[in-house]
C-alpha cells in the first residue's frame, strides 16, 4: 500500500475524532463554546471534504469546501458580533 | 518519490496535531475560570495543522484564505466573550 494513501487515511481517522470533539464542545452551556466548537467543524469538515476529492475524485466535495472555508469564518464572525452587541 | 514521502510526512504531522488538539480540547473542565481562552488557543493548533495538511493536498488558494480567515475568527469569539458574556 501507497505510504500517502495510508497518510490520507489516518489524516481522515484524526479529523473525525477531531469532529467530535468540536461537536462535544459546541453543545457547551455557553454561547462562546459554540462558536469555538463550530469554527473547529467547520474546518475540519472542508479537510475531509478535500480529502475525499482526492481520494475519491468526487468533484463536487471540492467546491463545498471552498464555501466552507469562506462562509464558515463570516458566519462565526457575524454571529460574533451580534453576541458583543 | 521525495515528493511523496514529504506530503505522506506532513499529513503525519497534520494528524498528530489534530489528534493533540481533539484531546487538549476536551481535557479542560468546563467550571475552569477563562476556559474558552484555552479552547480558542488550542484551536489554533488545529487550525494550522488543517492549513498544513491543505497545503500537502495541493490547495494553496484554500490554505491562504484559511490562514487570513482564522486570526479574525479567534480574535471575534474572544471579544464577543470578553465584552459579551465574560465572566
Amino acid at each position: 500500500m501507497d505510504i500517502l494513501i495510508i497518510a490520507e487515511y489516518t489524516l481522515l481517522a484524526a479529523l473525525a475524532v477531531f469532529s467530535i470533539a468540536a461537536v462535544r464542545i459546541a453543545t457547551r452551556r455557553s454561547i462562546g463554546m459554540g462558536l469555538v466548537g463550530i469554527s473547529g467543524l467547520s474546518i475540519a469538515i472542508a479537510t475531509i471534504l478535500i480529502l475525499i476529492n482526492r481520494m475519491y475524485g468526487i468533484g463536487f466535495c471540492r467546491d463545498i469546501a471552498y464555501a466552507l472555508v469562506l462562509l464558515g469564518p463570516v458566519g462565526t464572525i457575524a454571529f460574533a458580533r451580534v453576541l458583543r452587541g | 518519490m521525495y515528493l511523496v514521502i514529504l506530503r505522506s510526512a506532513v499529513l503525519f504531522i497534520s494528524s498528530i496535531l489534530v489528534i493533540l488538539a481533539a484531546l487538549g480540547i476536551l481535557r479542560f473542565r468546563d467550571d475552569v475560570k477563562r476556559v474558552l481562552y484555552a479552547r480558542i488557543h488550542i484551536l489554533g493548533i488545529a487550525d494550522v495543522a488543517c492549513i498544513l495538511a491543505l497545503l500537502a493536498l495541493g490547495e494553496p488558494l484554500l490554505a491562504a484564505t484559511y490562514f487570513i480567515l482564522a486570526p479574525f475568527v479567534s480574535h471575534a469569539i474572544a471579544n464577543a466573550h470578553h465584552y459579551g458574556e465574560g465572566d
